[in-house]
């Protein structure tokens, strides 16, 4: 097993060499701005730097570039390793002016000191009117600054085979106790058809259904994170899928987006998909054959709560130690609100986006021929605007996750339950946050 | 204990000519050229990134001020250490992996070996053919043989699997209690052929005439092969096995693959990815101190195999 040995050495001493590069600057701490940086034009011409992850977003660059000579914008796509790669480059001090971040990634990245308060530019802090309300919650800390312009989200609702559901006479669920007997009618209609899947794997999803269902995962106050992973409102939602799972009317053995699950539901295995606004084109592109035969509803409710939620999307960051902040403010919202560069980047990177303006794109307001000529996105459109703004995600959620998804693997392969992996989840955020010094607690 | 003292005495005084280098300034130059391509990188790359990552695992992160505040690295002591002494999942992936090498490590070799005896009898033809099957799997490297496998586990996609429902069987490679095995099974496939090839070559070079010698004492083809073949090739057994602790101790590829369709693998399913987990999320400390643990358990445990087999074997 040499090899292996070898292999692993070379990745070992290639992140360590990575990490020596960085030694200078990496115990030297590094401050966050509370007060905002200044804000001033640049005299003569500027480069900024964007590392991105969308495909096509050279594209929209070049747009932008040819439309002003003065402030030329770099890309680099990092989608191969976007943290890593990041975070690399801001313990080197070579971090980009703007780079791609995702809403669950902000909070730890400030922790790590790695964005500038942009909110002296007065155009940042007037881009507020422009975005979907919890898109700007998210980048501005509850109002706090201006540390990123959201760029896309993905809004969340129920894509439907509704010819099975016609098949088999069962009304499309609104609720989601709906949504539960609709899986038992059709599992005893069909015993080789399931409601859908829950990948274990796949603590994003899941934590867009919390979101849904109003469980704020973290709150702060008294110089203190509150800790609410484990709370009243997530041990609803875990609870209700693991009564789903146990009965078996959903399947656990599939990974999101993998090869299996595609094949599962090209059989006609699974009858719907819990899914966001930018898994439309997954199906269209990935089951040509099953046009017509999908539907997109709203997510089924809890109750009288018409939230919806919100898994994935990303924001455009300002990077501490970029020089030309106005500049980059200047490019950022144009990014992020010019119709222009919104329908580029909705046609090349499928971006569902998080201006208002977006939502009203020209190929956002017709029906989809795959969904049978369905006005699909105004399902999304208007989920968008039913996000709880007060979710918070916390400083350190790629751990928070990967513990989450542990123990929620564990429960699928019935060693405890969903409702034990929130409480994993919840000492894993605290001990994280431990581990990085951050004041932490666990909240009620 | 004597016994291996007098040994190792013998062995520092054999008679070994020494050519002395130190004698002119040409010559040291000369050193110097051929030594400084080996040592520089093996500085660089290798002597600095461990002495780092000793340096890390003595360091704590602290913080300054409210939620998101300043943070900095202090000493810390043995505190990182503690912390994986006490972790949980340290130890039971800890216990996975030796659960995996006490069963895979002898069944790989065991297999090889026979393959090595195989090929080394003269009664076989197409040897090069043969020998080259065996070692082809090698070629392959571990993350797209583990991608390769994973379509032959999977459910959904595999003809082993639609084959063996065909006659009333239904395996479930990638369950719970399954996967390791599975990961078992594409370790087995990949480094078969590897081991083979060293045991093989050790084989080759015994020579003849020992054979000629047995056939007259009237030994049997069985008899030379595991009474004069093996234990003459025993040190080259010693040193695959001792490849393959580490290489079970470091395990990450396989199992890193099959979690792409397995959710049965955690995020610390091995000691490796363990430490991978920690350090994405920013735990470089702790991650330095779970990666000196596991050399050092590698450590213990090689020098440890090959000091009880030197013993027992007088190798």
């Amino acid at each position: 097993m040499s090899s292996t040995v070898t292999r692993t050495r070379v990745a070992v001493a290639a992140a360590t060499a990575g990490i020596v590069v960085l030694a200078g600057c990496s115990s030297s701490g590094s401050s966050d701005n509370a007060s905002a940086a200044s804000c001033e034009p640049t005299k003569g011409k500027v480069t900024l730097q964007y590392w991105n992850t969308v495909p096509g977003m050279d594209k929209v660059v070049a747009l932008w570039n040819k439309r002003h000579p003065d402030v030329q914008v770099e890309t680099k796509n990092i989608s191969n390793d976007q943290y890593g790669t990041l975070g690399n480059a801001l313990k080197a001090g070579k971090a980009p002016d703007l780079a791609q971040v995702g809403y669950d990634e902000l909070p730890n990245l400030r922790t790590q000191s790695a964005f500038v308060d942009a909110s002296a530019c007065t155009a940042a802090g007037a881009a507020k009117s422009k975005f979907v309300p919890w898109t700007w919650s998210q980048t501005s800390f509850g109002g706090t600054g201006v540390f990123a312009i959201p760029q896309d989200t993905g809004p969340m609702a129920l894509y439907v085979r509704s010819d099975l559901f016609k098949k088999y006479g069962v009304a499309v669920p609104t609720t989601w106790d709906e949504y539960a007997t609709a899986a038992e009618k059709l599992h005893k209609a069909d015993p080789n058809l399931d409601m859908t899947f829950f990948d274990p794997n796949n603590a994003e999803w899941f934590n867009g259904l919390l979101w849904q269902n109003d469980a704020r995962m973290y709150g702060y106050s008294g110089d203190k994170w509150q800790v609410t992973v484990d709370s009243a409102q997530s041990r609803q939602v875990a609870g209700y899928w693991q009564k789903l799972i146990s009965e078996k009317v959903v399947r656990t053995d599939l990974a999101h987006g993998s090869t299996q699950m595609y094949a599962a539901y090209q059989k006609d295995r699974l009858a719907t998909y819990v899914g966001a606004a930018w898994g439309y084109s997954m199906f269209r592109d990935n089951l040509p054959e099953q046009a017509g035969k999908w539907s997109i509803v709203p997510m089924p409710t809890w109750g009288a709560n018409g939230s919806s939620g919100d898994w994935g999307g990303s924001t455009v960051a300002f990077m501490k130690g970029g020089r030309h902040l106005y500049e980059s403010v200047e490019f950022n919202t144009w990014l992020n609100t010019d119709p222009d560069a919104l329908a580029m980047e909705n046609k090349l990177g499928g971006l569902y986006p998080a201006a208002t303006a977006g939502l009203e794109l020209p190929a956002l307001k017709q029906g989809v021929p795959y969904y049978a000529d369905e006005k699909i996105f105004d399902v999304f459109a208007d989920a968008s605007r039913k996000i709880d703004t007060s979710f918070s995600w916390g400083p350190t959620q790629k751990t928070v996750n990967l513990a989450l998804q542990d123990a929620m693997a564990k429960a699928a392969a019935g060693d405890g339950s969903l409702t034990d992996a929130l409480a994993t989840a919840q000492s894993a955020a605290l001990k994280s946050m431990k581990d990085q010094a951050i004041p932490a607690t666990a909240g009620k | 204990m004597t016994d291996l003292a007098t040994r190792t005495a013998g062995v520092a005084a054999t008679p070994v000519r020494r050519r002395r280098i130190d004698g002119g300034g040409p010559r040291a130059g000369t050193v110097a050229a051929f030594v400084t391509p080996f040592f520089l990188p093996f500085l660089l790359f290798y002597l600095v990134p461990v002495g780092y990552a000793l340096w890390q695992s003595f360091r704590v992160v602290r913080r300054s001020g409210g939620q998101y505040g300043t943070s900095y690295t202090a000493f810390g002591g043995f505190e990182q250490y503690g912390e994986v002494l006490r972790n949980t999942e340290f130890w039971s992936s800890i216990g996975r992996i030796g659960l995996f090498g006490i069963v895979q490590v002898p069944v790989m070799l065991f297999v090889a070996l026979i393959i090595a005896l195989l090929l080394d009898t003269p009664l076989l033809r197409a040897k090069g053919f043969f020998r080259i099957v065996a070692f082809m799997p090698y070629a392959v490297p571990g993350v797209i043989a583990a991608i390769m496998w994973s379509y032959l586990y999977s459910p959904q996609l595999s003809p082993v699997v639609d084959l063996l429902n065909g006659v009333g069987l239904h395996p479930d490679f990638l369950g719970p209690g399954a996967v390791l095995w599975s990961a078992a099974n594409v370790s087995t496939w990949l480094w078969t052929g590897y081991n083979m090839l060293i045991m093989f070559s050790a084989l080759q070079s015994i020579p003849q005439e020992l054979y000629e010698a047995a056939k007259i004492d009237g030994a049997s083809d069985w008899t030379t092969a595991w009474r004069i073949k093996v234990p003459i090739i025993a040190p080259s057994i010693v040193l695959t096995t001792v490849f393959s602790i580490i290489g079970t101790l470091q395990l990450y590829a396989e199992p890193a693959v099959l979690r792409q369709i397995s959710s049965n693998i955690s995020s610390t399913f091995t000691p490796n990815m363990l430490a991978y987990t920690v350090a994405s999320g920013n735990n470089y400390q702790q991650a330095a101190a779970i990666s000196v643990v596991i050399a050092v358990i590698t450590f213990v445990l090689s020098f440890g195999f090959m000091r009880l087999t030197s013993r027992k074997a007088g190798l």
